[in-house]
């Protein structure tokens, strides 16, 4: 345990010195700051808009900063061949896997913490109330979503020999994980087997990041904020990441450096 | 007591074209061994065979045939890794952080109980002479400044046995006096040290036994006494059997 402590604390203070992440931090909390801006143009729904706005950019910036947490890391990994110093020491490869993965949730969830802060500094100037619940769940939502990412793109990091070849699947993984019930309705549509098997796959294997995504229902009353729906979401994720880390110490087990 | 033992050691590589199918033999039926207390020096041409023998052994690569032993044991065993130091070629550690951060990382992972752990960093800084330098961030260090850094490192558990991969690359004539006498010192300190390098003038400062190791295969093992006496110096029989072969 002692191990997997020792490698997330030096991702997370490594991640937080490093000067990119701290220059995203800061474009992170001017670009919910500039959500102000935005609500001047919306006259009667100015709060609806600040909040859209902030919760958008939290998602935006929050898997950002995972993509740049990544990215540091391989580099440094593989490309100046800091693993074979750690590898070679008494730390199990799952162990360096656990903390690398507590490590860059950390770091996401100050960043995402600090924007739902800023966030609602705003929401209280324009009048709302920014201690609601369903503001906080949606936040929250982020977060996980952006776990079952985090899970997903160690999983990358591993199979891929090349960073530029995991970032491009992992923004692949971004953008179709939040097209999966569409991909579902393309299979439905398609009046082909083995296109229905291949989209079904891709359906079933990529995360339903949708499955995160509150903030459009904050403002309507709908049942997606029942403890019911936030308990299936929480179990979905958590099985996920477990499958998701569990592929990855396999195949990290197996690599040679 | 042998605490390096290498049978029969061949390595085979999947080459990187897409579909895997050539074979590149990086090590061919390798045997030798270490005895506690040697210094023991890898040579070879570029391309020869080092730095994979160098990864079997710390267990980076996985060996296609043949047997390792270190320390007596698998170095899978987690009570073996934490029995032996390496070293890397050009260590590089993240620029925003310092010495002594690095150092507390690496002694977690080591499991260095956190009563000694203070101890034991300031002891590897003051061998390593980075204890006036500890608390600056490793960004404004020099090369030879992160080699002392990574040669630190690997003496934080007090190994009993050294593996350095190139120790003296990248560094200038001062550099390469300063890990010289640090690597004496571990020497006379009773340490086993098997290292690869191009230095030879320094190799034949420091090693006892040197092995030359060429297009995968180790072609010979000679004390250095023996070879000065035979040749004159480890320059002109490393170019003799390199010639030959």
């Amino acid at each position: 345990m002692r191990r997997v402590a020792a490698v997330a604390e030096y991702i997370f203070k490594q991640s937080f010195r490093n000067k990119i992440l701290n220059v995203l931090i800061m474009f992170a909390v001017f670009g919910i700051g500039f959500a102000l801006v935005i609500s001047e143009l919306a006259q009667e729904v100015e709060v609806k808009m600040v909040t859209d706005f902030g919760l958008f950019a939290i998602g935006l910036f929050g898997f950002l900063t995972l993509a740049l947490s990544i990215t540091v890391q391989m580099f440094e990994e593989t490309e100046l061949k800091t693993i074979s110093m750690i590898l070679v020491k008494p730390v199990t490869r799952l162990e360096y896997l656990i903390g690398k993965y507590i490590g860059i949730t950390l770091t996401i969830l100050m960043n995402v913490l600090l924007m739902l802060i800023t966030l609602m500094v705003i929401i209280q100037i324009r009048g709302g109330d920014p201690w609601s619940l369903k503001l906080i769940t949606a936040a929250g939502l982020i977060f996980i979503s952006l776990g079952v990412l985090t899970s997903t793109a160690l999983l990358l990091s591993v199979i891929s020999t090349s960073v530029p070849g995991a970032l491009i699947f992992l923004f692949f993984i971004y953008i179709l994980g939040h097209l999966t019930m569409h991909l579902k309705h393309l299979a439905e549509a398609i009046n082909n087997t083995a296109a229905n098997i291949v989209i079904n796959i891709f359906y079933y294997v990529l995360p339903n990041l949708e499955l995160f995504n509150l903030k459009d229902k904050i403002f309507s009353p709908s049942g997606l904020f029942s403890p019911r729906y936030l308990g299936f979401v929480i179990l979905y994720a958590s099985l996920y990441s477990f499958a998701t880390l569990l592929a990855a110490a396999y195949v990290f087990e197996k690599k040679e450096y | 007591m042998n605490v390096i033992e290498v049978k029969g050691l061949t390595k085979i590589y999947k080459a990187q074209d897409f579909w895997k199918n050539d074979r590149v033999t990086a090590v061919r039926d390798v045997t030798f061994s270490v005895q506690k207390g040697e210094v023991f020096g890898l040579l070879g041409l570029n391309g020869a065979g080092k730095t994979t023998l160098m990864k079997v052994l710390l267990g980076l690569l996985k060996p296609t045939n043949g047997s390792v032993l270190i320390l007596g044991g698998d170095i899978e065993d987690r009570a073996v890794r934490g029995r032996i130091g390496y070293l890397s070629e050009l260590p590089y550690f993240p620029k925003y952080l310092k010495a002594r951060e690095v150092l507390s990382y690496f002694a977690d992972i080591f499991g260095i109980d956190e009563k000694i752990k203070k101890h034991k960093i300031e002891e590897v800084l003051k061998i390593t002479g980075l204890d006036v330098r500890s608390d600056v961030r490793i960004k404004g260090f020099s090369k030879g400044m992160q080699g002392r850094l990574g040669l630190a490192q690997a003496l934080l558990n007090d190994p009993e046995l050294l593996l350095l991969d190139e120790p003296m690359s990248g560094l200038d004539p001062l550099g390469y006096k300063e890990t010289r006498e640090i690597i004496l010192g571990l020497k006379k300190a009773g340490k086993t040290i098997f290292f690869n390098s191009h230095i030879l003038s320094e190799v034949e400062k420091i090693c006892d036994k040197v092995g030359v190791l060429h297009k995968g295969t180790m072609s010979e093992i000679k004390t250095v006494a023996d070879i000065v006496k035979e040749h004159g110096d480890v320059e002109k029989y490393f170019v003799k059997i390199a010639g030959e072969n």
